[in-house]
This record gives C-alpha cells, structure tokens and sequence, in this order.
C-alpha cells in the first residue's frame, strides 16, 4: 500500500508541467534593426532549451512609447521614447519562465519585458470595436471633392509677364 | 444594451489591443468605472489587468495631462 503511494507520488514528481506563457518584450532602439532578428533569436534559444514549444509569435517592430523609459547599461544610463516590440507565445515548463525572466533580465539589450500566464487561444480581437471618434468623423468631415491636377502646358515669358502685370495692377 | 465586448463577440482582452483598450480609459488615462463601460465584472476585471500590463509596457500612458 505504501509502495503504491510512493509510486504514485514519484510519477506526479516526474511530470512535466507544460504551462502557455507570453513574453512581451522591447528591444533598445540602438541595436541595429539587423541585429533585431539575432536578439530575439536568443530569446527563442532560452525556451527551447527549457523544453518549450512555440505557438505565435509578433515579429518586433519599431514603437512610440507612451513615457519615456529608463535603461541602465553597467553605470550608463539612458532614456528611451521608442523601442522595437516584439512578443513570443509558448508552451513551456514552469521552470522555463523563470529561466527566461532571469535571461531578460541580465540582457542589456531589452529596455523591458513582461511574461504572463495565457490561453492557448488567439487573444487579439478580431473585429475592431467602433470608436466614438469615428462616427463623429463621418458625421462632421464631408469629404470634398479632390482638385484635379491641371495639365501643366510650357508657360510662356510673356504670358508670365501678362498674369504678373495683371496681378500687381 | 449591451457593451463593447458581447456586441462583437470579443473573448479575451490582449494588452496589444491598444485601440480596444483605449475605448475603456478617460482622456486621463484612468480607467473608466463599469457604470460607464457598462461590462460585466469580469470583463471589467479582465479590462483593468490589460490596462496594466499596457501601461507597464509603454503602449498606454500612466496619466494624460
């Protein structure tokens, strides 16, 4: 009896438990946009290795920030208004998110990260919601006719001169 | 009537969903009351989380002067 309980206990401690993560990262905007693909590429060597799969991902792409960020290099300190952002969705041990934190963490490369618990499921919404700001803007914006461009002829000196004098007048 | 989310038939909030979110925070940048976004509790639950992972990331501001 006591045997099967051990049994059981040590098959439950053998147990991989696979968990859906998302990481969201920036990438400072001083790496070369070359080099982008390489960074995250390291981010995606860190999962592998602990044992995790992918399941979409967001190829990293140049950001406005909505506050400027701050970022230490060794003693260097800088500041940030924009960042390429990127983010990974995985399945992956439990294990392997800490191991990840720790990795984005001590990388001079990213400005900032966050991973979280998800669902396997596409989470982005699918159909834009309306905005108020649209329906006021088709309500108030009446779109004008576009001036067609007028076919420019070679102007002459004198009829130059003539709309000149006709102006000035 | 319904709100925003049970009109489109919208599950799950992601934080990158800038323009979603932005329907459910003032001109301050606060996040509106559910008086106002008319969502159920755990939407509105699921809305603030978002909200914060957001503005943690830099894609919606802390506070709007």
């Amino acid at each position: 009896m006591a045997e099967e309980i051990n049994a059981a206990a040590n098959t439950s401690e053998n147990e991989v438990v696979l968990r859906i993560y998302e990481v969201g990262y920036h990438i400072i905007p001083t790496v070369l946009e070359e080099n982008v693909e390489k960074v995250v590429g390291d981010i995606r060597t860190v999962i592998e290795k602990a044992g995790g799969s992918f399941i979409a991902e967001g190829a990293p792409a140049m950001t406005r920030l909505a506050y400027e960020m701050e970022h230490q290099d060794g003693d260097k300190r800088s500041y940030f208004d924009k960042a390429y952002f990127g983010w990974i969705k995985f399945e992956a041990p439990i294990a392997s998110a800490a191991a990840l934190e720790e990795f984005l963490k001590t990388n001079v490369s990213f400005l900032r990260h966050i991973i979280f618990q998800t669902v396997r499921e596409e989470t982005r919404a699918k159909i834009k919601a309306p905005t108020l700001r649209e329906v006021k803007r088709t309500d108030t914006i009446k779109s004008s006719p576009r001036r067609t461009e007028e076919a420019s002829a070679p102007v002459s000196e004198v009829d130059l001169d003539k709309a000149l004098l006709d102006i000035t007048e | 009537m319904a709100n925003i989310l049970t009109q489109n038939d919208i599950q799950h909030i992601d934080y990158k969903d800038v323009d979603l979110l932005k329907q459910f925070v003032n001109p301050h940048g606060r996040v509106m009351s559910r008086k106002r976004t008319d969502l159920t509790a755990k939407q509105q639950r699921a809305v603030e989380a978002a909200v914060k992972r957001a503005r943690f990331m830099g894609l919606l501001p802390y506070i709007q002067k």
